[in-house]
């Protein structure tokens, strides 16, 4: 997307919607209940949904006026919805207690890793002046904040969100830097992840229902 | 051609076929055999006919193959026959024991077809973008697998498989996104321009820098399911709690599917950067995964896991053969991944007997498997030291030729490291194998309702084994023919 410079409308909301998005990712990254996380996730979906329609808008483009309303519709309605109901709901979780350093410790990572994501994306990599040199670097920070939290959160469900929020961050990156990407391919991206995020919660209540009956089992043998 | 194309990535779905009617593990498995001797028959077919009329291109570069594509086809397509022919005794006696439900069989052969189909789709295609949702696909599929039996163990090997593999290949989906940004000034405009054969004509025009990240991430990404260390974490566990034929897909296949979107993304960096970057790259990574490969071998206990990390360990040589470079060192690492593929497969395949048989996973609590089962043990004993890169099997030759390499791209520090780490692995490997076959027998029941059950377990064992040898002595001219060119393609 070399048409587009910082200066324009669009790209200066796509770099609001780039900002927007990293404030959702360090919040996540700073709650501790689930029921936020998830919350936090569709947030930032809505927000990458705005930024692929602005995109549409500059371009003309059709296709990525689907992919925002697809974008709507599966990543800030239909998992966070599914994930509230088929997890957090059903498995009665609220707060998460098992995380490997504390709060402080990783907000301050995360400060840390954005600006680490400034410093690596150089004009010699992406030249001054273009949305890509301003929106890349945002979403660097989303990818290496989503990763983040998978690495601090030992709690499936936490490293969920954690890969849901690095898809976004890859999106956000996606549509600045390469506005041509056949629909198709764009569509297998979507099913790979609605796959993925099935068969992820899957495992999440199986993993959450085996630990819950082993823990039982240790109870009842310390009684006998 | 398109349509021995189509045929052959379509043609293991006959087991998720036949698991959507109901049948039970063997008459399934044995679905999922032809299915897969179809697609092994359509591979050699398509390759015949690629050496005549060359690269076959078609719907906008969505379907691609050249000769690098057919190789692969052809090993993954043969590897995923000997595994389908091993499931039918391995699920039968599942079933039969009552360890696996019928709905768990079901769910395995529904998987299994897919998981096969996704990997095979991945060479015969050219656009890299699908290329990424191909293999993110196989990842979700074969998870599945590796979650099958629903205990606590599997179930959480199934989560780290899952959740690391998705992050690793959504790092390569960042590097082929890179990847096309820096083609910028070709104005890519079509679903042509994004696909390899055009990118890799055009690599003079692409921006050093951005391909230089791109080639990177696209390591890191898709290494992460080669297995190279440090993002081989994962793979241990998963291959550890698989059903043994599913593991042998995993190794053999899967991480093969991910060195060869490797080599592509490597061809693309060569040309542009020249050989310094790349080989560096994948120098530190390959050796880094045969050290840790190598060091973990040297404990023993659960023996899926020895076998697992003897695949970091290969991966590892197979990425140091293509750091190496040249057509020796191409030659090589083709070789090797063909060798593997076979050796591994019997050797998972033959731990699979030996889990049903002992009941056990663990390589202290089996001994005198040579006298309890001549053609499992004696599988397994070949195997190992085939898979070790003794003479006279396939590997030996594929390990001198990459050592070869080596010493002819000057500095002899990297072969001689090389050779001194696989004399290790020598070793630590031999030592547990060794003392599973050799000792005094254990009397165990056979775990197959009937003899024919038996023999298709010993089939796939005979049959790999067999290939292993006559690639050990002699490559046949097809094969010289298909891997030359497979090395034309991508220099």
């Amino acid at each position: 997307m070399q048409g587009l410079s910082s200066s324009s409308t669009a790209g200066v909301l796509l770099d609001l919607c780039g900002v927007l998005m990293l404030l959702l990712a360090f919040a996540c990254l700073a709650s501790k209940l689930f029921n936020r996380y998830v919350a936090y996730y569709g947030a930032q979906s809505v927000v990458l949904s705005f930024a692929a329609a602005t995109t549409a808008v500059a371009f003309h483009s059709a296709e990525l006026w689907i992919l925002a309303a697809l974008t709507l519709a599966i990543k800030g309605i239909a998992i966070p919805v599914a994930a509230r109901r088929l997890l957090v709901r059903r498995l009665a979780l609220k707060r998460d207690t098992a995380m490997s350093t504390g709060l402080s410790t990783s907000l301050i990572a995360g400060g840390a890793l954005t600006a680490f994501a400034y410093l690596v994306i150089r004009p010699a990599l992406l030249p001054h002046g273009t949305v890509a040199a301003a929106v890349v670097p945002l979403s660097t920070a989303v990818i290496l904040l989503g990763a983040l939290s998978m690495v601090v959160r030992r709690h499936t469900i936490g490293q969920l969100v954690g890969w849901l929020i690095v898809e976004n961050g890859v999106f956000l990156g996606g549509i600045t830097l390469v506005s041509t990407f056949p629909f198709i391919v764009e569509a297998g991206i979507f099913l790979d992840l609605v796959a993925g995020v099935l068969m992820m919660v899957v495992f999440v209540s199986g993993l959450t229902r085996q630990l819950a009956g082993a823990s039982a089992e240790e109870l009842r043998e310390l009684r006998g | 051609m398109i349509a021995l194309a189509v045929l052959a990535a379509l043609g293991p779905l006959t087991g998720p076929f036949a698991a959507a009617c109901g049948a039970r593990a063997r008459v399934a498995g044995l679905a999922q055999a032809a299915g897969a001797a179809v697609a092994l028959g359509c591979a050699v077919a398509l390759l015949v006919m690629l050496l005549h009329h060359g690269p076959l291109l078609a719907w906008n570069g969505f379907l691609y193959v050249d000769a690098l594509g057919g190789f692969f086809l052809l090993t993954v397509s043969g590897v995923t026959l000997l595994a389908a022919l091993g499931s039918v005794g391995y699920l039968g006696a599942e079933e039969q024991r009552g360890e696996l439900s019928r709905f768990q069989v079901r769910l395995y052969f529904t998987f299994f077809g897919l998981f096969a189909s996704f990997m095979l789709a991945c060479f015969e295609t050219g656009n890299l973008g699908l290329l990424f949702v191909l293999v993110e696909a196989s990842t979700l599929a074969s998870v599945a697998l590796v979650g099958l039996e629903g205990r606590a163990r599997s179930l959480e090997a199934a989560w780290k498989y899952v959740i690391i593999s998705s992050l690793g290949v959504t790092i390569a989906l960042v590097g082929t996104l890179f990847l096309f940004y820096s083609a910028s000034a070709l104005h890519l405009g079509s679903n042509l321009g994004l696909t390899w054969p055009f990118l890799f004509a055009h690599a003079h025009a692409l921006a050093p820098q951005s391909l230089r990240l791109a080639f990177l991430l696209a390591v890191v990404g898709y290494g992460t399911k080669v297995g190279l260390v440090p993002m081989h974490t994962w793979l241990p566990d998963a291959h550890a709690e698989a059903p043994s034929p599913a593991s042998a897909m995993l190794s053999a296949a899967l991480l093969n599917t991910g060195m060869y979107a490797v080599i592509r993304f490597l061809a693309i960096a060569r040309a542009r950067l020249g050989d310094t970057y790349p080989r560096a790259v994948l120098l530190s990574f390959g050796f880094a995964s045969i050290i840790v490969g190598a060091l973990f071998m040297v404990r023993r206990g659960n023996f899926k896991r020895l076998f697992a990390y003897s695949s970091v360990e290969h991966m590892g040589i197979i990425a140091v053969a293509l750091g190496f470079g040249g057509v020796l060192g191409l030659y090589g690492a083709l070789l090797q991944v063909l060798n593997h593929a076979l050796a591994k497969s019997v050797l998972f395949l033959s731990s699979g007997d030996v889990s049903l048989r002992y009941r056990t996973r663990e390589a202290e609590k089996v001994s005198g498997v040579l006298a309890a089962v001549p053609v499992t043990g004696g599988a397994l004993l070949l195997g190992s030291f085939a898979v070790l890169g003794s003479p006279p099997f396939g590997l030996f030759l594929s390990e001198l030729t990459i050592v070869r390499a080596g010493f002819a791209r000057g500095s002899p520090v990297f072969p001689l490291l090389l050779l001194a780490l696989l004399g290790l692995a020598f070793v630590a490997f031999a030592r547990t194998t060794a003392g599973m076959v050799t000792g005094p027998p254990v009397a165990t029941p056979s775990p197959y309702g009937d003899r024919g059950s038996a023999a298709l377990t010993a089939a796939p064992l005979v049959i790999g084994m067999a290939a292993l040898l006559v690639l050990g002595l002699w490559i046949p001219a097809g094969l010289d023919e298909v891997i030359r060119r497979s090395i034309a393609v991508i220099t």
